[in-house]
């Protein structure tokens, strides 16, 4: 590895292919992109594992959105009789009756109807049929999935309207986007929808249908709140629809003159989950400042000061408010989905409690002010995603293992129901979760291994279905092939996600320790496995393994982890919050951005090639030449001030670099070769995404320079060693 | 005449106008020295004078000028006809003359009227507060009764909103597209310091620290009127607003299982109503209105819980201290009411539904600060929706007929001393020499506040003769009384109005012919039917009948002619003759009989008359009954069993009731149709008669009276045969026995005949 300075390939990194034996060489694994395994090839026993250092377990993208879902609607949903594994392309048919379970080697009958293959609508070998062609397929679930029947989909919106509320300007957005979207909000007729503000008391919104205009009902008693009247505080989308438009047109200025600084956001919850009770749903909270009033309030614990110690205080809860009520939600269906847009100290690590507990997303926009445009751009992407994504209600996911494995550890956010069923009271697009896996007892009379994951919620237009993912991996004895087989961005994941608890139960320090605890074993066992001696120097990796010192450092320089360098506490703890929920396509992209060099879309001869992926390292920057940095949420567009005017002509429509305002969020839409080039470009980065990112072009003399090169993560800053300095100091440790 | 000459100018009616001159003698006169005084009685004949009262310079004293005083025009002196201090007249008096008088010396202005110029104009407020737990019609028809009363509200007055069913909620007016109000909780109790945080009022937001910041450069400049608050605005500017709220007020959501009743907060809300008040507009003109269709079931001030399978309390439950909530909801009200008169303000109870609403409980809430009690079936009735229009009454200039805020304080010559007062008002527990140890009403005190009062308010005011029998009144000496009235006009002006009265000593043991001729039965019985209420609202027993028995008998015994012992001698002067006949019907009449009447009804029968005029009063305590035939004009008639004739028909006015009966001959022919046959067009004629009379009384009495049309044999024509005397019915043979100890108890239903006789023989009788 030292001597291999560019490691990064040009083009995407893979996972290692799962390789089945001949059974199942035609079965179509799960796609990597839902469903993986930090190991490609499951170790025979737990020591064999232990001999690899490297961790176990699955990482699951389960609501991911999907263009080709197998969707079957049958009578009887064959699964087994003793573990209840849904029927998957890894089962074993005895005979053209039975079946073998994959998880617990029960055999089962295959009832008559599974014999019917309905997409050539004849009888005869089960294997046509699609759940066993697909390792991904959903089913429209029968009555008996049901606790009750399947709600309406309810949105209420807790909106923070104190003075901080006012003076940050969100509420514009946020109304303004809420009405854009009303129409494209997952549901159907019987769709409601809610608000509640607040500042020192809590505002709710009467909006019956036989009204002129929006009644608006405060409850000053924040420390016994209550409901002010039974209904039309949700009210039907459709049937209010003028009233709705109506309030959404006049929230943002009704606070305007209060200048309330209180916040009494704990009893606005309260009051929402009071609201929800009957039905459950969703809860989108939008909140400015630190609760500093009435139930749940919480007092300032961050000091400024002490914003680059090494020593991180107060990452844990200052008060179990927040998780007691979001398990109370969880309880009653309500997820809560907080959206932070505060300017000063809110206590995120306390706050997120609400939407960690109760199967929420967390989002944070930081510093957010409507005067900026990038800000509100990239805010009003976000929440036209998050409105108009797909959810699912009434959740609940399982995720089964072979015999002889089990899962322990949970990654996410949700509330562990029992052993093995994490309650969702939504489910969203944009979620992942992770497991950690031990052993129970020896594989090594087995061949494969596998995990299915089952996801049963109802869907916006009220349908009970169910999502099941299967992954069958192969078994080994060999320590040399576990290593080969190691997936280092699923490791990576699964490490942050251990990091960020390590965190949160000891410090920052123990995380830190961790990841190059890690890979010094990792190293170490890889020497072991190759047989070298315990002397010899030098770094040696696998291939899949390659990158794993280069992710190991960039998560120490991520914002959740860094020490030495001035993190506001808040923004520390989204990022945790980050780490453990971002789907891991996302994460890898948010712990190492992609930096592209884009001078081959503009070569005006030749076939065009793709921009080759670049290490984060400014000894990559070249004056003559245009890069591109993708952090997933923003696209930054950093041109050298000496490359060719007709580039910068034919790109920016500018007649010389300096032309480019130091702040510049637009890219021109030219119809130029180079351009169309670029366009196209920037569209497949956005293709992958939950929704596109912002785009600001950075002169490399901009002062805005810094948003850019901060990301060099490759090399040395002050407080921490450039990507060669870690290789030498891991290389020291290695034995 | 004089009397009457009396009530017309100055709006008293005195038990006694000669009054006699000693302690001792005073006490033996039975009925007590007392007026009837109505303090806002309408006067549009006063003369308007926009300057301050002269007062006297004795500190103890600070009588006002008035026509009873000595004056020497020379020395521009005067005397004071309470202390006889001598008093300079101020600078601006220098032009006086006795052919150049101010009006307040003029004699036939002992009653007028100062308004204060310098005090600020304050508009009065009008705060709604609604009950919402009723069905549709109800709730639509008491929507359109409030939207109608708004047009009858100055355009500056400030006006308010408070809604309530199992909440309440608190209404703001000034906002445009999106109306505002803020929720309480039905079961919680707030105090004013509570609402004040709560509502931001008077902490103030940011606009009173901005202004405290800026130093007070501006302030002397500007009238130190409070800021119209979100929650009471000008009718002005919030009409539209108001009319929109009204519009879209909607009957009380919460669901109400069978079997229960609505949870209707109606203590919590009229504490809020009143907090409110506290803290915005203290000492100003304000109303508050509570329109209630039921009992209040939830919270401070509950009377009944929501199980309809438990009804309300009954006189009988009370009576077997079985009423659970009585007590606790008494006091409630009784702390409310008590805040709302201290800060001068009024509340007025519409109570409209087919059951008792808990009036008994609330009553205190009119009665102490002066606001109406108005108890109907039904908000959609002409009963609720003629009364409530007619509390927007205005006079000729367009006011409304209601004064606001106001102290009656009382001056009186050394030789009398005050007692007490009994009518809608609180004391303001203000001594001074001229309170006696004595107390009738609510005494210890010479001023009282009643915080709204209307034409028609009549305090009753009680007099000690403080004169020992040695100390001689001077030859021709007069006593004086003078009532200072200072009040807040609906117009917003501060007015004082001065009643000034003299009357003539007398010295009983030589005169006494010249006190009983002074003798006023009417005031006499008005008088002492406030006294037997208010004693009765105290203590509801059969002590009260004996205490009114006795004092009747005592009454017979010292002003009658008789023989010792001789029943059939005895007589009494014309002015006495009809005073046995009164407390007869007072016995009778539902404001002591309370087993017939619900506890609400006898609350609101009370309410009526102790703060009722003279004449109003009488009427209720004996109701008039006219008697229409073909044999002439309509005639007064006996209240009495004789006077029901099948060839008449009676008019009867109870206040509380007009009755139209016709007699049997009358009601079958009415039957027949005749009336509507064109040779009978007089028996038309004479149906109509009554008819007439009676919308003549409906149009003008508040509250509007029940009226009922029925006939001989009709089952409403027990209204009228509970009120007349039985003469004829009755079993005469009524025996009385037991003259030995204790004092006699008349048993109630015994006819006007029989009463007379036993009070005749008790009257005469050397032993009672
Ligand atoms: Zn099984
Ligand atoms: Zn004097």
């Amino acid at each position: 590895l030292m001597q291999n300075r560019h490691i990064l390939p040009q083009t995407k990194v893979t996972p290692p292919p799962i390789k089945l034996n001949h059974q199942f060489h035609e079965a179509t694994n799960c796609s990597s992109d839902i469903f993986r395994c930090t190991l490609t090839k499951i170790p025979e026993s737990n020591s064999l594992l232990q001999k690899s250092r490297l961790p176990l377990g699955i990482l699951i993208h389960p609501y991911r959105d999907l263009s080709n879902l197998p969707v079957i609607s049958c009578s009887t949903i064959v699964r087994c009789r003793v573990c209840r594994t849904y029927i998957n392309p890894f089962v074993f048919f005895v005979d053209s009756k039975k079946w073998k379970c994959n998880l617990c080697y029960r055999i089962n009958e295959l009832p008559e109807e599974f014999q019917y293959d309905p997409v050539s609508k004849t009888y005869g070998d089960p294997t046509r049929r699609p759940e066993i062609r697909s390792s991904t397929i959903e089913f429209i679930a029968p009555s008996e999935y049901m606790l009750r029947p399947p709600q309406p989909a309810v949105y209420l919106f807790v909106l923070d309207v104190s003075s901080l509320a006012q003076q940050s300007g969100y509420l514009d957005v946020v109304c303004q986007t809420i009405q854009e979207q009303l129409d494209n909000l997952p549901g159907d007729a019987r769709t409601q929808v809610g608000f509640i503000a607040f500042n020192s008391a809590v505002h709710f919104y009467n909006i019956a249908e036989n009204f002129n205009q929006p009644h608006e009902i405060t409850v000053l008693e924040v420390d016994d709140v209550f409901l002010p009247c039974p209904d039309n505080l949700l009210v039907n989308l459709k049937e209010c629809r003028e009233l709705i438009n109506d309030l959404l047109q006049q929230l943002p200025k009704r606070f305007a003159n209060e200048h309330d600084n209180q916040s009494a956001l704990g009893a606005a919850l309260q009051a929402a989950f009071k609201l929800m009770s009957p039905t459950g749903g969703r809860v989108s909270v939008f909140q400015t400042c630190l609760p500093n009033y009435g139930p749940g309030a919480l007092q300032s614990r961050e000091d400024p000061n002490n914003r680059s110690s090494k020593d991180v205080q107060h990452l844990g809860p200052a008060t179990d408010f927040y998780k007691r009520l979001a398990l109370d939600c969880s309880g009653q269906q309500i997820a809560v989905d907080l959206f932070l847009l505060n300017s000063q100290y809110s206590d995120l690590s306390t706050l997120s409690g609400i939407s960690k507990f109760s199967g929420g997303a967390i989002h944070h926009f930081p510093l957010f002010n409507i005067n900026k445009p990038q800000q509100v751009t990239e805010f009003q992407r976000a929440l036209t995603r998050y409105l108009t994504r797909k959810i699912g209600f009434e959740s609940v996911m399982r995720v089964r293992c072979t015999r002889g494995l089990s899962i322990h550890t949970f990654h996410g956010n949700f509330f562990v129901r029992s052993t093995d069923l994490l309650s969702l009271p939504n489910v969203n697009p944009d979620a992942g979760f992770a497991m950690q896996i031990t052993y129970e007892e020896s594989l090594a009379d087995v061949k494969t291994v596998c995990f299915q994951a089952a996801l049963l919620y109802t869907s916006s237009k009220a349908e009970r279905r169910i999502r099941v993912h299967t992954l069958c991996l192969p078994v080994t004895e060999s320590l040399t092939e576990v290593m080969h087989s190691a997936d280092q961005q699923c490791i990576i994941g699964l490490l942050a996600k251990m990091a960020v608890d390590r965190s949160l139960s000891s410090n920052i320090s123990d995380a830190r320790d961790v990841f190059i605890n890690a890979t010094v074993d990792v190293f170490s066992a890889f020497k072991i496995a190759q047989n070298l001696p315990s002397g010899a120097s030098g770094l040696i990796a696998p291939q899949n393994l390659a990158l794993f010192p280069l992710y190991i450092l960039a998560l120490l320089k991520q914002m959740a982890f860094r020490t030495g360098t001035s993190t506001r506490l808040d923004d520390r703890v989204f990022a945790m919050c980050q780490m453990k929920s971002l789907p891991l396509d996302q994460l890898i992209r948010y712990i190492y951005p992609d930096f592209y060099l884009l001078d081959p879309l503009f070569t005006e001869e030749g076939d065009k090639v793709d921009p080759p992926r670049l290490q984060l390292s400014a000894e990559r920057l070249d004056s003559r030449s245009i890069f591109l940095l993708d952090n997933g949420v923003n696209i930054y567009i950093y041109v050298g001030s000496n490359t060719n005017p007709s580039v910068i002509k034919n790109v920016f429509g500018k007649n010389s670099v300096n032309e480019i305002p130091d702040v510049c969020y637009s890219l021109p839409n030219l119809e130029t070769p180079s351009s169309e080039s670029l366009q196209e470009f920037i569209n497949t980065l956005n293709e992958e995404k939950p929704y596109n990112a912002t785009i600001q072009i950075i002169r490399d003399t901009s002062p805005c320079r810094n948003l850019f090169v901060q990301h060099f993560v490759d090399d040395r800053n002050e407080n921490s060693l450039s990507y060669y300095e870690f290789l030498q100091h891991l290389r020291t440790q290695v034995k | 005449e004089y009397i009457q000459q009396n009530e017309d100018r100055d709006g008293i009616r005195f038990t006694w106008n000669v009054w006699p001159s000693s302690r001792v003698d005073a006490t033996k006169l039975v009925v007590p020295l007392a007026c009837l005084y109505q303090p806002f009685k309408e006067r549009n004949d006063l003369p308007p004078i926009m300057y301050e009262p002269v007062l006297c310079t004795r500190t103890t004293c600070r009588a006002i000028l008035n026509p009873m005083c000595q004056v020497d025009y020379r020395a521009k002196l005067w005397v004071c006809n309470f202390c006889f201090q001598r008093n300079p007249f101020p600078p601006q008096y220098a032009a006086i003359s006795e052919q150049h008088q101010p009006a307040e010396l003029i004699p036939g202005f002992s009653t007028i009227e100062y308004t204060i110029t310098r005090a600020p104009c304050m508009p009065p407020v009008f705060l709604f507060v609604v009950d919402t737990c009723m069905d549709d019609e109800e709730l639509t028809a008491l929507k359109d009764s409030l939207s109608m009363s708004l047009s009858l509200l100055p355009s500056n007055a400030l006006v308010g909103l408070i809604t309530f069913g199992k909440m309440v909620q608190v209404h703001e007016l000034c906002n445009e597209g999106c109306s505002k109000s803020y929720v309480f909780r039905g079961t919680k109790d707030l105090n004013a310091k509570q609402i004040q945080d709560m509502l931001g009022i008077g902490r103030g937001g940011a606009t009173i620290q901005q202004q405290q910041q800026q130093p007070q450069q501006r302030m002397p400049q500007q009238a130190p009127q409070p800021p119209a608050n979100r929650f009471l605005q000008p009718l002005q500017k919030c009409d539209m607003a108001l009319t929109d709220m009204l519009g879209e007020m909607q009957r009380d959501p919460w669901p109400v299982s069978q079997g229960k009743r609505p949870l209707r907060a109606t203590g919590a809300a009229l504490s809020i109503a009143v907090g409110l008040l506290e803290c915005t507009y203290p000492n100003t003109a304000a109303r508050i209105l509570l329109f209630v269709g039921g009992p209040c079931s939830t919270g401070p001030g509950q009377v009944v819980d929501d199980e309809l399978k438990h009804p309300i309390r009954s006189h009988h439950d009370i009576h077997k201290d079985n009423a659970k909530y009585m007590k606790k909801s008494i006091k409630h009200y009784e702390a409310l009411a008590l805040r709302t008169a201290t800060n001068g303000h009024c509340i007025d109870i519409y109570s409209c539904a087919l059951d008792q609403t808990g009036l008994m409980e609330m009553k205190q809430c009119c009665n102490s600060t002066g606001g109406h009690m108005v108890m109907g079936d039904s908000f959609n009735s002409s009963l609720f929706k003629q009364t409530f229009q007619r509390v927007f009454a205005t006079d000729p200039k367009n006011d409304l007929k209601m004064g606001f805020n106001a102290t009656l304080e009382v001056k009186c010559s050394r030789e009398l001393k005050i007692e007490g007062g009994i009518g809608p008002c609180v004391s303001l527990n203000v001594k001074n020499a001229s309170v006696s140890e004595n107390e009738v009403g609510m005494g210890n005190t010479t001023q009282w506040k009643l915080c709204t009062i209307s034409p028609n308010s009549t305090m009753a005011l009680f007099f000690e003769v403080a004169n020992q029998h040695s100390a001689p009144i001077p030859q021709g000496g007069r006593g004086c009384i003078q009532f200072i009235t200072q009040y807040q006009h609906s117009s917003g002006q501060r007015r004082i109005r001065v009643t000034t009265v003299a009357r003539n000593w007398a010295d009983a043991t030589v005169n006494l012919n010249f006190i009983s001729a002074g003798f006023d039965q009417e005031a006499a019985a008005v008088i002492m039917a406030r006294m037997v209420v208010y004693r009765a609202e105290s203590d509801d027993g059969p002590d009260v009948l004996r205490w009114i028995d006795r004092q009747l008998i005592r009454l017979c015994q010292k002003f009658g002619e008789y023989n010792k012992d001789d029943p059939n001698s005895f007589r009494l002067a014309e002015n006495f003759s009809l005073f046995p006949q009164f407390i007869y019907h007072l016995r009778r009449s539902q404001f002591l009989q309370v087993f017939n009447n619900s506890p609400d009804e006898t609350t609101f029968y009370r309410h009526m008359l102790m703060r009722e005029d003279l004449t109003q009063s009488l009427i209720m305590i004996q109701p008039i009954l006219y008697s229409y035939s073909f044999n002439g004009p309509p005639e007064p008639v006996l209240l009495d069993t004789s006077s029901i004739q099948p060839d008449k028909i009676l008019l009867m006015d109870t206040f509380f009731q007009i009755l139209i009966f016709h007699g049997e001959t009358i009601a079958q022919w009415r039957a027949m149709k005749y009336h509507e046959m064109k040779e009978y067009e007089n028996f038309k004629q004479l149906l109509q008669a009554p008819v007439d009379d009676a919308q003549e009384i409906l149009s003008t009495r508040f509250p509007m009276p029940r009226y009922i049309d029925t006939e001989q044999g009709g089952s409403q024509a027990r209204f009228l045969l509970s009120k007349v005397n039985p003469s004829q019915t009755h079993n005469t043979m009524y025996g009385y026995g037991g003259q030995d100890g204790g004092a006699p108890v008349l048993t109630d239903d015994v006819s006007l005949q029989v009463f007379m006789e036993h009070l005749k023989k008790l009257a005469v009788s050397s032993t009672a």
